[in-house]
């Protein structure tokens, strides 16, 4: 069975339409998307008489037609960010209420995720393929039920889901960061989150965990040290793990078959842990580049045959 | 969930606050990396040696300056990658991006990792030379500090020197970081001491100075003489301080490259980068490095022309270059300036800060390789083990196999072999060759990766209406073109002869054949490793 894995688009329309296409392209039997699915950056295009405004990389762009509009959205969405239409008085008005910001991402993020959710009905060959959503720690609490009530995916948190014969368990939340983001926990939390869902497993020689955050330690979790300003140390030469050490210890107290991992977008690789193969594919969403692993599961032998890092 | 507006009148974008952003790094540490990897004092002595005497009538001030205006270029090309593709792996990421899987891993191993195992023994020998030969002789053993200039002694050092480099893999950037950002303050400040002695000292201070110590030292009486008279029994004339003649002098700067190549040394350390100010930050650090490397060579030549002398000094590299030079260690201008004080206890402490610019900098011979091993093996085309890290002691202990192992075996034949010692440019050439392609790479940008290169901040520096990044990329193109178009036709580089370009050869014989067989071997095992960098088609 080849199963393709892939984490941390934040929200690039051009790596979801790459994901949906990844098990043609592979000949993969299904596809796993590990979480960190929304984006994190909104841009306005302001509305005006006969034509639309936009900052893009840094440069006012002013838009004539509905094409040129069309192209900048286009733009916008593969690169990971929102576009918001709204008129210069809007934009005024969302800088200045309390929360209107914030309400108007989550409006983007859901339709947006709506939109992506419809796209996936041709490329699934109408859910014949069985493809896996999560949620990541970045991610709004409002997408799972966007995701859960999609006909064509299936949403992973908290689930024991038959993948071909394996057991996959997926969990989303990651240990504390310095962003305060929405799916964190301190690391006791995170160790009975993770006993709850591998509670569900019945064979851990055929087990497939899908958390979002790596291991501690396995160098599928370094990340730039950063000083109390969040700025990287040392011009970004330190790196440090900040994996979850409740992760770890999951890992190498059940010995699953198979362990795949994101949050970490500079800590591709791969890790073999006792009898578990551990896995971050890393992401480069902003590049429109799909990196993910290929892994051929031997449903026989119950083992990862082979796996492949790709960049696609 | 808490959001921030970046813009000034009215936002250009909202940015909710989610994992990896941060703020950018400080110009002042990629700067520092910059300033220590352009390292003049290591790399700009040890070629400054040998290049005025293969170039009699050429100027090294002229060439230097002109060097440094050339990489300017290098450095805006290598901006516009960084901030395109920012992303750890540098050369690879881009080369295998844009130019393909088996492109950018022939040029990333050969760059990065194999031609590191001949930089192993020129660090040693900067070592023995820069280190322990002045440290000895100041000491009072002139035979201990020759000993040194042995090929055991070179051989020794280049041991010490890969223990140390790898060490220093070993334990990781974290301590050692900070330990590099007191080296260039320490080095800074010797550099400074350094420039008093030489701006309260007259020309006659010198040389009797120089010839007192040289007597003390070494027992070598009238040294300051016997130093003009042996380059000028050498068959050399030392041109006086000037900017002409300008064909002898650009053929310099393929010498110059040897040091003033790698304020890039740092670009496959950056992570993501958010905003188009960044281009400017990345810019600035590597820039200001480069441009700060110049100002202290343009002060040191000055100061020295004046001091010691300009004749003298290009005398004792002639001298020393010819074998003919009276005193029995490199004539390593710090020690000569220590000299202008006549107290051991100073003259050490002298030498042993200017060490600094040398111990803040070997930290970094292997680091860029362990990456590339890591990436190699991750991509399958190297086992899966060299990518494994020893679970007790935490050490990458394959790579670090891979990497020290051969350096070694080069070292016994640097030290060895007085033929292969004057190879020392191939280091140079090979990694030119890697930027090369780094350069074409950033040329071919925005045809191969239209949308990419519209949405980089990269594509929005112009001049004239014209981007500056892609004609940066044509002249850093036009700069390694030339130099390597020297390096093969003039015999005076010393890497156009037959043994030396078979051992280029045979880095790239070896890269190309690891790549083969790895697409053999693992296509028999069923994995395709035509797939890494296939593109998934978007429609």
């Amino acid at each position: 069975m080849r199963v393709f894995f892939a984490t941390d688009i934040h929200g690039s329309e051009i790596c979801w339409r790459k994901f949906l296409n990844a098990a043609s392209f592979y000949k993969a039997d299904a596809v796993i998307l590990g979480g960190d699915v929304t984006g994190k950056v909104m841009v306005p295009i302001t509305e005006h008489n006969g034509y639309w405004q936009v900052v893009l990389a840094g440069e006012t762009v002013r838009l004539d037609t509905r094409e040129e509009l069309a192209d900048a959205e286009r733009q916008i969405r593969n690169r990971g960010s929102y576009p918001a239409v709204m008129s210069p008085d809007e934009l005024t008005e969302l800088s200045k209420e309390e929360g209107a910001v914030d309400r108007r991402f989550s409006v983007e993020m859901i339709a947006s995720l709506d939109r992506w959710l419809d796209m996936a009905d041709g490329k699934l060959k109408g859910g014949e393929i069985p493809c896996l959503l999560n949620g990541g720690n970045d991610d709004i609490w409002e997408i799972d039920d966007v995701i859960d009530a999609s006909p064509y995916v299936t949403f992973g948190e908290g689930k024991l889901i038959d993948l071909g014969g394996f057991h996959l368990v997926s969990m989303g939340w990651t240990n504390p960061t310095p962003w305060d983001t929405f799916r964190e926990a301190p690391e006791e939390e995170l160790a009975a989150k993770i006993e709850a869902v591998a509670n569900l497993v019945p064979d851990m020689g055929r087990a497939i965990f899908n958390f979002h955050a790596p291991p501690y330690g396995s160098g599928l979790d370094d990340a730039p040290a950063l000083d109390a300003n969040l700025r990287p140390m040392h011009g970004g030469a330190v790196m440090k793990p900040v994996g979850s050490t409740a992760v770890s210890d999951a890992i190498v107290r059940h010995q699953p078959m198979l362990s795949v991992h994101g949050h970490i977008h500079e800590s591709r690789g791969i890790k073999k842990m006792g009898r578990t193969l551990a896995i971050n594919p890393g992401s480069v969403y902003g590049d429109g580049v799909l990196q993910g692993a290929l892994l051929e599961l031997d449903p026989k032998k119950g083992k990862v045959s082979k796996y492949l890092l790709v960049n696609g | 969930m808490a959001t921030e507006a970046l813009g000034d009148e009215r936002p250009a974008l909202f940015l909710r606050k989610a994992t990896g952003l941060v703020r950018g790094w400080n110009v002042r540490d990629s700067l520092i990396y910059a300033v220590l990897s352009t390292n003049f004092v290591t790399l700009g002595l040890f070629t400054f040696t040998y290049a005025g005497p293969s170039f009699p009538t050429g100027q090294l001030l002229t060439s230097v300056v002109i060097s440094a205006i050339l990489v300017s270029f290098l450095v805006v090309a290598y901006t516009g990658l960084i901030t395109t593709i920012p992303r750890a792996g540098g050369d690879y990421v881009w080369q295998t991006r844009i130019l393909g899987s088996g492109v950018g891993f022939v040029f990333a191993v050969t760059g990065w990792w194999f031609i590191l195992w001949l930089w192993a023994p020129i660090y040693g020998n900067i070592l023995a030379i820069q280190f322990f030969e002045p440290l000895w002789a100041t000491l009072g053993s002139p035979s201990g500090a020759a000993w040194f200039g042995t090929d055991n002694g070179i051989f020794v050092v280049s041991l010490i020197t890969i223990v140390l480099a790898g060490v220093l893999v070993s334990i990781g950037m974290a301590g050692y970081a900070r330990i590099q950002k007191w080296c260039i303050y320490g080095g800074l400040i010797g550099f400074a001491v350094i420039v008093v002695l030489l701006l309260i000292n007259s020309h006659a201070d010198f040389i009797a100075s120089f010839n007192q110590e040289a007597s003390k030292l070494f027992g070598v009486n009238h040294a300051y003489a016997a130093t003009n008279a042996a380059a000028v029994k050498a068959g050399y004339t030392a041109p006086s301080l000037g900017f002409g003649p300008l064909g002898a002098t650009l053929l310099l700067v393929p010498n110059m490259m040897f040091f003033i190549l790698w304020p890039n040394w740092g670009a496959s350390l950056y992570g993501e980068i958010r905003g188009a100010s960044d281009f400017k930050r990345v810019f600035r650090g590597m820039f200001f490095g480069l441009w700060i490397t110049t100002a202290l060579v343009v002060i040191f030549f000055l100061l020295m022309a004046k001091t010691f002398g300009w004749a003298f000094y290009q005398n004792a590299n002639a001298a020393f270059f010819n074998g003919t030079f009276p005193i029995p260690v490199w004539p390593y201008p710090f020690m000569f300036a220590g000299w202008l004080v006549h107290n051991a206890a100073f003259q050490v402490i002298l030498i042993l800060v200017m060490s600094l610019w040398f111990f803040g900098w070997v930290g970094t011979l292997f680091l860029s390789s362990t990456r590339v091993i890591f990436a190699a093996a991750f991509d399958r085309v190297l086992p899966d083990r060299a990518a494994e890290v020893s679970e007790k002691r935490k050490v990458p202990l394959y790579s670090l196999i891979l990497m020290l192992l051969p350096a070694v075996g080069l070292s016994a034949i640097y030290a060895y072999s007085t033929t292969f010692r004057t190879y020392t440019l191939d280091a140079t050439l090979v990694i030119a060759v890697t930027y090369l392609f780094s350069a074409i790479a950033v040329v071919l940008l925005p045809f191969i990766k239209k949308d990419l290169w519209r949405a980089s901040p990269a594509s929005k520096v112009k001049l004239l209406g014209v981007p500056i990044v892609p004609v940066s990329g044509v002249i850093t193109i036009l700069l390694l073109g030339f130099c390597l178009i020297a390096w093969l036709v003039n015999d005076n580089y010393f890497v156009n002869n037959p043994s030396s370009l078979i051992f280029m050869g045979a880095m790239y014989v070896l890269a190309i054949v690891l790549y083969v067989v790895a697409r053999v071997v693992r296509r028999r095992q069923g994995i395709d490793l035509g797939l890494i960098n296939k593109e998934i088609p978007v429609e």
